[in-house]
């Protein structure tokens, strides 16, 4: 379980660029729940999926993830809990390693890392049988380098890194949005595949509200640093596209009246 | 021509240089750490390694402290950069200046001559080769030594660690790798390496000097640099091939160029020919394939 109490940030503190990302935002995902959160830009997406993977550090609030406080963690302390796939396609792979190299990364993310040879033949069949669910013929091209393959098939490698040890919660970032349609739809259907097989807990960040209400269980709003809805099970079964900006509309209108009351 | 004596000298200078070229692929390509620390790590190196020799230690555990003294120095300069937030190669810089006065202080003196201490050279003067072989044949088994070492351990989980650190930081702090560690421990193997080049250079040339550094980064870069337009550095074990072949080719082009009456080229021209080599090798890749690039155009 991953819980997030009243979490704050302000980037560039005290300078005419003084920007609020993060205010008070509260957001508790629970073990085998698949969130979608979606959010106009500057909403504070990024920062929360970054706040939780330890590569910002927040003002207050506290960070819990399956009972261990990780608030003050760096990344690199976290990394065995919190799994990850960036946006940039190129961001989640070394593309001067070979396939094999970034899957043995891969196998040890979080753990100890010694002297004995990385890629080691015990894992082969471990790659082999992943990376052939790809259907991308990948697993004959264990040894080729990274920088080989396209976009979309880097990420869905990144996607099999991300999945290859167990975490406590999957953090994937607009994975799909660099990515053509016909690759978006492709690793998107990856996604959910790997996340109902290995029955994770995700948090995905998507620009697209289709998207957003297409997969996972539960789907949250962020506006101005905060959750501004939260919908989930029944509430949530057959909403379209326009109910959801209904509802975003509703929260904007709200904000703004809040905003002329107290400026009143 | 070369002689024979000058032919074997360029070798085994080559050979020093070559570990340097290990440092030096080390820390600017596989950790993208600019380092000049081992303008000051290699005198560092011949300081310790010649001031321990005559106290009268034995020369292998002399050379032995000459890299950790190396080190040492690396650390320093990973340290200012990760902990302090130095930018790298003004970090570097800090450390190289600082270590002009360490070695000052380590020798007591601008230099200590080696000339009838007892090296780790003495004892294979027995072989029945000729003089300026015996130097060759250490050299070659020291760097090979290196090499297969270096090699493994970029195979490692922890060198692979230390790739993906200098190759995407970033996904490697999302894998759990703690970069900062990962450039301290790189850059100090590196200097660790180049301290071992100073100390047998040193020994081989008979003094430590404390100006003996100056330039050894630039080449450095040219070994690595000329190495790889020769070999290309597909893989660890290629590109560590090329450090040392580009070390020795560096030497010998070097070696020639003085020995070329008609060019008419003295002792003190050194700098600038180095200068001049590693502008070519750096130019001469890009020239090549954009001439390629031409050629294969005009046949389409």
């Amino acid at each position: 379980m991953i819980s997030a109490t009243d979490l704050r940030l302000t980037f560039g503190k005290g300078t005419p660029l003084e920007n609020p990302a993060l205010r008070g935002m509260s957001l508790t995902v629970n073990q085998g729940e698949f969130v979608t959160v979606i959010g106009s830009n500057g909403a504070g997406k990024s920062t929360f999926l970054n706040a939780l993977a330890g590569e910002v550090l927040v003002d207050s609030g506290q960070i819990i993830v399956d009972n261990l406080d990780v608030t003050k963690l760096p990344t690199h302390k976290r990394a065995g809990r919190v799994a990850r796939v960036f946006q940039d396609p190129l961001a989640g792979t070394c593309e001067g390693l070979s396939i094999e190299e970034n899957l043995a990364l891969a196998i040890k993310r979080g753990q100890r890392r010694g002297l004995t040879s990385a890629v080691k033949k015990q894992y082969m069949e471990k790659f082999r049988d992943s990376l052939s669910s790809l259907n991308l013929g990948l697993e004959k091209r264990l040894g080729d380098k990274m920088g080989l393959l396209s976009g979309g098939q880097r990420q869905a490698v990144s996607l099999l890194m991300a999945s290859l040890t167990p975490s406590s919660i999957l953090l994937l970032d607009e994975h799909t949005a660099a990515l053509d349609p016909k690759t978006a739809a492709f690793v998107l259907e990856l996604t959910t595949k790997i996340i109902e097989e290995q029955k994770l807990t995700a948090l995905m960040v998507t620009h697209s509200m289709k998207q957003a209400l297409e997969v996972g269980s539960r789907t949250v709003m962020l506006h101005q640093g905060q959750v501004v809805f939260d919908i989930a099970g029944k509430d949530r079964e057959g909403l379209e596209v326009k109910d959801l900006l209904g509802l975003f509309e509703k929260q904007r209108g709200l904000e703004v009246d809040d905003d002329s009351l107290l400026l009143g | 021509m070369l002689s024979n004596i000058a032919l074997y000298g360029a070798i085994e200078t080559g050979l020093i240089y070559g570990l340097v070229a290990f440092g030096i692929y080390l820390s600017f390509r596989v950790l993208d750490f600019p380092d000049l620390t081992v303008d000051g790590s290699f005198p560092l190196g011949a300081a310790v390694a010649a001031v321990l020799i005559i106290e009268g230690w034995n020369p292998w555990l002399a050379t032995g402290c000459a890299v950790m003294a190396g080190m040492a120095a690396g650390a320093v300069t990973a340290l200012l950069n990760v902990k302090l937030n130095i930018l790298n190669l003004l970090a570097s810089i800090l450390t190289m200046i600082a270590l002009y006065s360490v070695n000052l202080r380590i020798m007591g003196r601008p230099n200590v001559a080696l000339l009838t201490e007892e090296t780790v050279l003495t004892p294979w003067y027995d072989l029945d080769l000729a003089y300026h072989q015996v130097p060759v044949l250490l050299f070659v088994i020291v760097v090979f030594v290196a090499l297969i070492l270096l090699w493994r351990f970029m195979k490692s989980e922890t060198g692979l660690a230390m790739r993906a650190t200098g190759a995407n930081a970033r996904m490697a702090r999302a894998q759990g790798i703690a970069t900062g560690a990962m450039i301290v421990l790189g850059v100090a193997v590196s200097n660790g390496l180049v301290g071992l080049a100073g100390a047998l250079f040193a020994q081989s040339q008979g003094a430590a000097d404390v100006t003996m550094g100056v330039g050894v980064i630039v080449i450095g870069l040219a070994s690595l640099i000329g190495g790889e337009a020769v070999v290309t550095p597909s893989t660890v074990v290629r590109a560590l091939i090329a450090c040392v072949v580009g070390a020795i080719i560096y030497r010998l082009a070097i070696a020639f160029a003085l020995n070329a009456d008609f060019l008419g080229l003295q002792a003190q021209d050194l700098n600038l020919i180095t200068a001049v080599l590693v502008t070519l090798a750096i130019v001469l890749p890009g020239v090549r394939s954009s001439i390629a690039g031409k050629l294969s155009r005009s046949k389409a």
